[in-house]
């Protein structure tokens, strides 16, 4: 797996300079001329893309993305689209750190930026943005939740461990062993441990969602037997997982008066092979799959516990094997190589493993060493997840355009040639339909002074939740795109989209009613909604809409189809 | 002309060729012979035939329906009955599907080999095995492709489901494209949000500017996702349009208490609503029948639920002079054990179970296949998925022989190794 | 497999006393007095009033009549004679006061009378008593009565089985239907757990009550399960016991526990919930309440299962639960009993089918899945 993470620099050189070198060119018209093979375009790249051509992989630093891509891949010189245009990315990299798309003074601002640097200082100011926590808070509660209904542990008290943690730069790591390891008893860490606590301690479940969800390896298959087409998908690597939850069991705290996780000193996991006609009985230590066993250390009986189990007593033993699990899970590179994997998808659309928790040997990334480059970037930055996601967006890979190209192949997409077309998730969408109407910009206006993104993004969240519910996924399962037929029919017909459309100070409407020159109101509508300026054809169907005796019907008609098209609901 | 077989692997330059440069390829010559698509169904269409699909739920008992083995160990405490067929007898928990015997036909020898619920509804709704590298479209999708009228603004493939879910599954149509996918229809009932909002002029204005809009962005970039998505809002203004099909309450009262009031009569009534109001294909599903406990019991409950609504259903479609033209199907994800286990339950059981038939294209009142005495074999004109398929797609009057084209690929519409049932076809 | 979820731990528990005998009935252990092998697995079981004879039916749709009358040296053979006379399985088994006729109720809808204990048994009379099957069956001086799917019960006239009377009593399957033991009134029990009371001068419907924790409409199936699998009058005649299936959460594959529920069927009361201390899983198919003051159980499922409770007694009465606690549904509202734990345990050999006490309390006989019958002696 590993054998391309260290490279002679000059087959890197190479690769770099073939990327680099391709025509980078983000104030260029939409089509750009396919540039022939072997023969780099003289214009000089007017926005740095990537700098790994000046930053070769120096000894211990991961390879940069593109270099990497283009050892997986060597025709992304020759057949890669070209770079995507400045408000394309503007609006792809909006989605993809704040959870929606730009407003139109923000594009125009963007559009106004001559700075070569613009795409590198936007992502700086994204991440740096405190909205960046509230919606990345949103993916993490999604990623890890599933959308299950809150049980224990207050839903809005867990979103606001994680937002926090996220805007403290917490390592992704800690994050993971804090929700393994909090018990529940102390109300300031409760909300860490709703991961187990709303699975209800269904150690099953349990183990089975860590090792999906942290290990990006669904050994659910594993329980009863080794998976029975995946190689190194053992029964032992579930049982071994299993080992250290089987001690942790659910305890009522009599005066909390809620459920708080407590453990026992004993209690020994042994699993038969329903496939084993001996039915021989194998005893399983702890142990993460590919890791050492862990025994139990050797302590007299009246060491074993810090408080024994009894009536209203919570068990605490001296050795705990769930902190274990904590420590185990991230100690090797297994959580960080998911953790990128699913990142990168969610970014991009596919995992470089997929599916994503189909981690193993049988299933092999599509680009090697992209994913030890994005695996190795988490690593060395201590699982500061900003680290990640600035590389992946400063990276030619996350910016290239959608453009097809003379003689690429038909798996494009799947080679990173060009960008994938993908849906927005259930968040995204929800904000977008918010933003692109004016509604979020009306709601700050009717704030004025007092429009923190404590006070906005509740309002944003709530006028979201209808749309969320309609496209997410049912609870416990991971969102996947599909186009449902009641979708369609909530979208075209429910009061809640309509509510919005209308105007009102600050929103939308209200500028395309005030404006009288259709191509500006073309293009004030088209860079709400798409984050883009009209074409020729537009504003001519503008100019119809604006002659219409009921003005603001025919625009509110003409708002919602645009919400309703396949534009909207996609990210180019 | 070939079949138009969606297709999207991305947004590479092959698959932005505009369409008169595509036709333009199968016009030079390259297009094969045989191809589905010579089938395209406009002569069909004008004979508005149709299917409805009626899918027992769990794998009902063969033993307790349409091949009872009375007296013999695994026969089970019911009797067998005569019906209005010559020399066929069912069992007796289904007496007024026995006075339609004569417009039905049994299918007898049934081995699908497949005990497992999703892996047998795959076989019984696609007439195939599962494979790894294709997924092959739904009788249902087939239906709406090649046997809808055009015309007609419903969506191909209507699948009322009991119980609450709901929505569509483009992935039911497989390379034939979301169009063809199945749209759901939970419990019987107009789906949420059905009312337009506008008047419908401006309804059909701001959908023709969604669609403008859609036009433009597709010709840039589009994908598998973008039309399926495109095409929910399709859906959804022909569901709309339909929404009076949804209207129970203007079927005479007499009938709907034949019918009976609960869901199974509901989805009955509905789903002859649709197929009158030209609805290619309907699928209804009765449920539950994996009775591995109390198989006697719940069939009782569940047959006694299934056979009087269903009986109606037939003796309706027959008087409004729509049996001759609808294509029946009483199916289920496989049979059950001929052994009674010690909880009076019956398990999964593929190897020799039944299936029966009706309608357009199917001899009122014929039978083949035989079971042995105790119902674990088959002895006599075994058939599979595949048979069951061919058999489908012959009696719409479709060529079972010819293949679809996918990515050039030939694709047999029917699994090679089954053929039409002549027995039961007319 | 895999061990069970842990639990806090308890300290070591002593082995339990052995169970005192009642009324000089020890039941610490089974004494087999008869083991009789059937081909056909068996469906039902009853002792004729003299106990000479014990009455099995079988799933090949026979009647089994062993004879019990023990051999010089006091065994008992168990001659077997096949019967056949029904189209269809048979569950409800009776018999006239006098020992003259046996009477059996099928699956087919026919009540039959045989003669009891002739060589060759043939049915007499027979009359379709009902449309579908007959689950409950109970004769008193010249009157049959029976209960029906079709939701009837009719009365027929021995010795020539004329109809009586019938009428419509329940919406839905009748599964069991008794003479009260002072013959005043009939009883009858559903699928839906509902007991109702009639006169039995006069037909009238004089009480209703619901069994509820015996029923349960599964939504997921989409089918109604549980019923009154067996019931037994208690010694002074005023309560009944019933038992069946509860706490089912897959009813297709039978996930559920038996209960014994004791009613007070003078005032419709239920007066105790009888449970097995461990969980088993299964429907319970036999009760039989003993006039020296205890109650036994056999339920089949994973295996069967055999208990015994005491009769004497005093229901503990679950506190109410706190106000704030929203009530869900009526049920709820209802006093809730604490369960009763049996005394004694036995585990069987296999699926219990049903469970018989002859008159006279000294003999129990079960019949099995597998095609035997055991008879006990209880001493």
């Amino acid at each position: 797996m590993m054998k391309h993470a260290w490279l002679p620099l000059s087959i890197v050189g190479i690769a770099l300079w073939a990327v680099v070198g391709s025509s980078i060119h983000a104030d260029a018209p939409k089509i750009v001329p396919p540039v022939a093979k072997d023969q780099p375009a003289k214009t000089a790249p007017v926005v740095a893309v990537a700098k790994p051509a000046a930053v070769p992989a120096k000894s211990g630093q991961p390879l940069a993305i593109d270099a990497a891509i283009a050892l997986d891949e060597p025709t992304v010189s020759s057949l890669a689209s070209s770079p995507c245009d400045d408000l394309t990315f503007l609006r792809r990299v909006h989605f993809d750190l704040v959870g929606g798309p730009p407003t139109v003074a923000e594009a125009r601002a963007f559009l106004a930026d001559k700075d070569s640097a613009r795409r590198s200082r936007l992502i700086d100011r994204l991440l740096a943005n405190p909205d960046h926590s509230w919606y990345w808070s949103q993916v993490l509660d999604a990623w890890w939740m599933e959308r299950r209904p809150a049980k224990h542990v207050d839903a809005k008290l867990w979103r606001d461990y994680l937002r926090d943690s996220l805007a403290q730069g917490k390592g992704l790591d800690t994050l993971v062993k804090e929700m393994l390891t909090a018990d529940g008893t102390d109300e300031k860490t409760r909300p860490a441990a709703r991961f187990v606590l709303d699975r209800e301690l269904d150690t099953h479940l349990v183990v089975r969602d860590i090792s999906r969800l942290f290990l990006g390896a669904n050994l659910q298959c594993a329980q009863c037997h080794d998976h029975p087409r995946i190689d190194n998908y053992k029964q032992a690597h579930y049982h071994g997982l299993l080992a250290y939850f089987q001690r942790t069991y659910l305890f009522d705290d009599p005066k909390l008066k809620k459920k708080v996780l407590a453990e026992k000193a004993d209690g020994e996991v042994e699993f038969q092979s329903v496939f084993d006609p001996k039915k021989i009985t194998r005893k399983r230590a702890p142990g993460v799959p590919g890791g050492p066993e862990r025994p139990d250390p050797v302590l007299a009986k009246d060491q074993l516990y810090i408080s024994a189990p009894a009536k209203e007593v919570r068990g605490v033993p001296r050795h705990s094997r769930r902190s274990l699990l904590a420590n185990d899970l991230t100690a090797g590179k297994a959580l960080a190589r998911n953790l990128a994997n699913r990142f990168w998808a969610q970014l991009l659309g596919k995992g470089v493993v997929h599916p994503l928790d189909q981690i193993h040997e049988d299933n092999p990334p599509s680009h090697p060493a992209l994913l030890d480059s994005l695996t190795e970037t988490l690593l060395q930055a201590r699982y500061d997840h900003k680290a990640l996601l600035r590389v992946i967006c400063n990276s030619a890979a996350y910016q290239r355009g959608g453009e097809a190209r003379a003689g690429q192949p038909k798996n494009a997409e799947d080679r990173l040639l060009i960008a994938r077309l993908r849906p927005l998730s259930p968040e995204q969408m929800g904000h977008a339909l918010l933003f692109a109407t004016g509604q979020v910009e009306a709601e700050r206006k009717a704030l004025g002074a007092k429009a923190t993104p404590e006070a906005v993004w509740p309002r944003v969240e709530a006028q979201a939740a209808p749309f969320i519910a309609v496209l997410a996924a049912q609870p416990g399962n991971p969102d996947q795109f599909e186009a449902r037929l009641e979708q369609a029919l909530f979208l075209a017909n429910h009061g809640h989209l309509q509510q919005f459309l209308p105007p009102r100070p600050g929103n939308l409407m209200e500028r395309l009613l005030a404006e009288k020159d259709p191509a500006k109101a073309a293009d004030e509508l088209y860079l709400a909604v798409f984050t883009r300026l009209s074409s020729a054809d537009e504003k001519v169907e503008m100019a119809r809409a604006l002659q219409e005796k009921d003005k603001q019907t025919a625009l509110r008609d003409l708002l919602w189809a645009l919400l309703g098209s396949a534009e909207f609901r996609f990210i180019g | 002309m070939r079949p138009e077989i969606a297709r999207y692997a991305c947004n590479s330059p092959e698959h932005t060729l505009n369409r008169r440069s595509m036709l333009g390829v199968l016009g030079g010559g390259l297009a094969t012979a045989t191809s589905a698509g010579s089938l395209l169904a406009n002569p069909l269409a004008r004979q508005h035939k149709r299917v409805l699909m009626v899918f027992l739920s769990g794998g009902v008992s063969q033993l307790e329906t349409w091949d009872p083995k009375p007296g013999a160990p695994t026969g089970g405490p019911f009797r067998a009955i005569p019906t209005s067929a010559p020399g066929v007898h069912i069992c007796e928990l289904l007496p007024y599907t026995a006075s339609q015997m004569h417009r039905l036909a049994l299918v007898r020898g049934v081995n699908t080999a497949e005990d497992d619920h999703g892996k047998g509804s795959h076989i019984i709704h696609t007439g195939r095995r599962q494979e790894p590298s294709l997924e092959y479209p739904h009788l249902g999708s087939v239906a709406a492709k090649f046997v809808a009228d055009a015309d007609n603004p419903i969506p191909g493939y209507l699948n009322v489901v009991p119980g609450g879910g709901g929505g569509s599954n483009a992935a039911d149509a497989a390379f034939l494209g979301p169009r063809y996918g199945s749209v759901t229809i939970s419990d019987g009932r107009a789906p949420a949000n059905i009312d337009r909002p506008v008047d419908p002029l401006r309804e059909q204005q701001r959908h023709d500017l969604r669609r403008a809009a859609d036009q433009r962005f597709m010709a840039r970039r589009k994908s598998a996702q973008t039309e399926a998505y495109t095409q929910t809002y399709d859906q959804a203004l022909q569901l709309m349009q339909k929404k009076a099909l949804f209207d129970l309450t203007s079927e005479p009262a007499k009938l709907t208490e034949s019918y009976g009031t609960h869901d199974f009569g509901r989805h009955c009534v509905l789903a002859r609503r649709l197929l009158e109001g030209g609805a290619p294909f309907v699928k209804i599903s009765h449920t539950n029948y994996d009775t591995h406990h109390e198989n006697f019991d719940f069939h009782i409950e569940q047959l006694a639920e299934f056979d009087k609504p269903f009986a109606t259903l037939i003796e309706d479609l027959h008087q409004r002079g729509l049996l001759s033209t609808t294509l029946v199907m009483v199916v289920s994800e496989f049979g059950r054990t001929p052994n009674i286990n010690r909880n009076y339950g019956r398990d999964h059981w593929s190897k020799a179970w039944s299936v029966a038939l009706g309608g357009c294209g199917i001899r009122g009142g014929s039978f083949c296949g035989k079971t042995n005495a105790q119902g674990t074999e088959v002895v006599d004109r075994q058939v599979h998925g595949g048979h069951l398929f061919a058999t489908y797609l012959k009696a719409l009057g479709l060529d079972p022989a010819k293949k679809y084209y996918v990515d050039q690929r030939p694709i047999p519409m029917v699994d090679p190794t089954g053929s039409p049932i002549g027995e039961v076809l007319s | 497999m895999t061990q069970e979820k842990p639990k806090p731990k308890e300290a070591p528990k002593p082995p339990p006393p052995p169970p005192e005998p009642i009324a000089g009935y020890n039941l610490a252990t089974l004494k087999q007095a008869a083991e009789l092998k059937n081909g056909s697995p068996l469906l039902a079981c009853r002792f004729s009033p003299d106990a000479r004879w014990l009455i099995t039916t079988a799933q090949d749709n026979t009647i089994q009549q062993w004879d019990l009358a023990p051999d010089k040296d006091g065994k008992i053979a168990g001659k077997k004679v096949d019967m056949a006379g029904h189209a269809s399985w048979t569950r409800a088994i009776s018999f006239s006061a006098d020992n003259k006729w046996l009477i059996t109720a099928g699956y087919d809808g026919l009540l039959l009378t045989w003669p009891l204990g002739v060589a060759h048994p043939e049915p007499v009379r027979q009359v379709q008593a009902h449309t579908g099957w007959i689950r409950g069956v109970d004769c008193q001086a010249n009157q049959v009565l029976t209960g029906g799917n079709d939701g009837r019960l009719a009365i027929h006239l021995l010795p020539d089985l004329r109809p009586s009377r019938a009428w419509q009593a329940h919406d839905c399957h009748i599964y069991q239907a008794s003479f009260s033991p002072d013959g005043k009134f009939i009883l009858s029990a559903d699928l839906k757990g509902r007991v109702k009371v009639w006169d039995q001068q006069s037909g009238a419907l004089v009480r209703e009550f619901a069994v509820a924790a015996l029923h349960k409409y599964d939504a997921g199936f989409g089918a109604d399960i549980g019923g009154v699998r067996a019931w037994s009058f208690s010694p002074d005649g005023s309560s009944i016991v019933c038992t069946g299936i509860t706490n089912v959460s897959n009813a297709f594959a039978g996930v559920g526990n038996p209960l014994y529920v004791v009613a007070n069927w003078t005032t419709g009361e239920i007066r105790a919930e009888l449970k097995p201390k461990e969980a088993f899983q299964g429907t319970g198919w036999g009760v039989c309440w003993h006039r020296a003051g205890f109650i036994l159980g056999a339920a089949g499922g994973n295996g069967g299962m055999l208990w015994a409770w005491r009769d004497d007694f005093k229901v503990p009465v679950k506190p109410e639960p706190a106000k704030t606690e929203p009530k869900k549904d009526a049920r709820k509202e209802e006093k809730k009993l604490e369960p009763i734990a049996e005394f004694v345990a036995h585990k069987l050999a296999d699926n219990v089918r049903d469970m018989c006490l002859s008159a006279n309390g000294k003999k129990l006989a079960i019949a099995y899945q597998g095609g035997i019958a055991r008879v006990h002696t209880l001493a």
